[in-house]
């Protein structure tokens, strides 16, 4: 591992989930749980001859940020894809839960304990969702996490973090889109359907998922900033991230309800009159809505430094 | 008329099933406590409403496989949408909402009727973000779950992949009709599986009768604790069903939430031998929190 000051500007997308992980939180701070030397491989993969990862390609520890308490989980997408198995899943489900009763005692026993004392949990998706050779195992691991995005609020905020090379896709795109904050960078992608299944539901004139703009356009950071998917969009550094969820830390719990966008009946009501509107414009490309939202040249605006984007993009307000 | 007796699948039969599972002629559709759906065009591939079931009411949610939604023509054949997957979740908070003085015994129950293919694969789905929706529905069923409300997922035809987690595995408890009944739980098809992890499929269906954690079907699901109880007849499914949301209320009454939901599918997933390493690996992860959780309180250095 090379020293946590030299990971500070390094790409987060190009990093790996150790890195990220280590890196997000003080130099120093984190403790891994369930890491490499427990070698808690899958089973699975090995009944079926495949090789195996000693983390099952989930890193999950603590750290700290200041004085916020850092649950972590960081998802790595150059094993299988970062898919979700037993394994990597119930990490997940562990992390969540261990997050949950660490917020718990601390509310019981320091009640006088400081905004940013109390923890957060960040996760950084790089994953297509299930993995396939344990198909039904993963899928039950995504119910379960979901589950306990669910406990975990009002207790401790759940911070979604995409800006990884696979993106966030299938089951765990609805998990990271149920989280309280999503941060991405203009390089991450949050979608439930990859592109290529798109392009074999609907044909290649309506979606061709080889072109690599159309694909950003309609998942990437930029994107779903203007639809108010993603709450902040940051450099392309684990620096960037890291100062974001430093900010976070120090956001008063009771806020982070305010930055969701689902997971209550007003928040229902909407999102279905962007459905509605989606309904409506029936649109060919993301551009049509950002054009919609306000953006005169929405062309120029996606090929703008991101500096440029960020000070001069409309969000939808629909 | 077909009667029970002749009906060899319920696939695609989702509003037959209704009529199967719950009390003659009680179900009311488009109405759920004090909200009603008015719109005829507004997601029609899903079906919600309010049964009665052995005298009390019920909210039923359930898919519509021969509805097609003209707005998003990715939605036909029970592919749960955006319109569908937020009808959903509306049906469920105005359940929460219509219970929201009663005490938790009282809670009205939930029964999901399943027979689902997927969410719905478009590009303006992916622009305005179909995983919203669908996260939408699985977090309104979560609250109603600890809330206390019974639910229950009568899988009838296809429980597949991120629709069956949209709609069914944020359930109390999960039951499927047996696979003869043409049943489907899956993430995919071996066959797919097949030419993705590249196993012959022989292969694969001889690994599968020692593992279960990557065929196809039910009974593979009940071994991974995902599916409660195989039902065995399509007369059976309405005795069933009472007797879980009976059982499922009973739990919650004795605070045992623990056994119920996504949570209590793990423990029984590791009692039937089907995941056995989950509870050791979230137990291992809490023990070295232990470990080291003093150092992360308020004040530590």
């Amino acid at each position: 591992m090379s020293n946590w000051s030299a990971l500070q500007n390094r790409s987060f997308l190009e990093s790996n989930a150790r890195a990220r992980a280590v890196g997000l939180v003080d130099e120093g701070s984190f403790t891994e749980f369930v890491g490499p030397f427990d070698r808690r491989t899958s089973p699975h993969l090995e009944v079926l001859g495949e090789a195996v990862e000693f983390d099952d390609g989930i890193v999950t520890g603590i750290g700290k940020i200041g004085k916020t308490p850092v649950f972590m989980i960081s998802q790595e997408g150059r094993f299988i894809g970062g898919a979700v198995g037993e394994v990597g899943g119930a990490k997940m489900v562990g992390a969540l839960k261990a997050a949950r009763a660490f917020a718990e005692k601390i509310a019981k026993d320091f009640p006088k304990a400081k905004e940013e004392e109390k923890p957060i949990v960040v996760i950084s998706f790089e994953t297509g969702g299930v993995r396939l050779h344990e198909a039904n195992a993963g899928l039950l691991a995504h119910a379960e996490v979901m589950d306990q995005f669910q406990r975990c609020r009002g207790i401790v905020p759940v911070v979604s973090v995409i800006g990884s090379k696979v993106g966030c896709f299938g089951g765990m795109g609805f998990v990271a889109a149920a989280a309280d904050v999503v941060v991405m960078s203009e390089f991450g992608r949050l979608g439930l359907t990859g592109p290529e299944v798109i392009e074999q539901e609907m044909g290649k004139e309506e979606f061709d998922s080889a072109d690599r703009g159309l694909v950003f356009r309609t998942t990437g950071g930029r994107h779903k900033y203007i639809m108010g998917d993603c709450n902040f969009l940051v450099d392309d550094t684990i620096a960037a991230f890291r100062k974001q969820l430093a900010e976070l830390g120090k956001t008063p719990r009771a806020k982070f309800a305010e930055f969701r966008r689902i997971g209550s009946p007003e928040l229902v009501e909407k999102q279905l009159k962007r459905v509605a509107l989606a309904a409506e414009m029936q649109p060919k490309d993301a551009r049509d809505v950002w054009a919609k939202a306000g953006n005169a040249d929405p062309a120029a605006l996606g090929n703008a430094p991101l500096d440029d984007f960020r000070k001069a993009v409309k969000r939808l307000t629909v | 008329m077909e009667t029970m007796e002749d009906m060899e699948t319920l696939l695609g039969q989702g509003r037959q099933a209704i009529g199967l599972i719950f009390d003659p002629d009680s179900f009311t559709e488009n109405k759920v406590g004090a909200k009603t759906f008015d719109d005829p065009d507004f997601g029609p591939g899903a079906v919600v409403g309010t049964a009665e079931l052995d005298g009390k009411p019920v909210t039923v949610i359930a898919n519509d496989a021969d509805a097609f939604n003209e707005k998003f023509p990715v939605v036909y054949a029970g592919v749960i949408g955006m319109e569908e997957a937020y009808k959903m979740a509306q049906a469920v908070y105005a359940t929460v909402a219509a219970d929201a003085a009663k005490p938790k015994a009282e809670k009205q129950a939930i029964v999901l009727v399943v027979d689902t293919p997927g969410n719905g694969p478009g590009k303006t789905e992916e622009i305005f973000g179909m995983n919203k929706a669908t996260g939408a529905y699985q977090l309104a069923l979560a609250e109603a779950r600890i809330a206390g409300h019974p639910i229950v997922a009568m899988v009838i035809g296809r429980a597949i992949s991120g629709a069956f987690l949209c709609h069914g595995l944020q359930a109390d408890q999960i039951l499927s009709l047996d696979a003869k009944f043409g049943t489907m739980i899956h993430v995919m098809p071996l066959t797919s599986i097949s030419r993705i992890v590249k196993k012959d499929i022989e292969v694969l269906e001889k690994l599968a009768e020692g593992n279960p954690v990557f065929a196809a079907g039910p009974q593979f699901f009940y071994r991974l604790g995902g599916v409660e109880e195989i039902v065995p007849t399509i007369e059976a499914m309405r005795a069933t069903v009472i007797a879980h949301v009976a059982e499922v209320r009973g739990r919650k009454a004795n605070g045992e939430d623990d056994t119920l939901g996504p949570w209590g599918r793990g423990a029984l997933g590791a009692e039937r031998g089907g995941r056995t390493v989950r509870p050791e690996v979230i137990a291992l992860l809490e023990k070295e929190l232990d470990a080291v959780a003093s150092k992360y309180l308020p004040g530590a250095a």
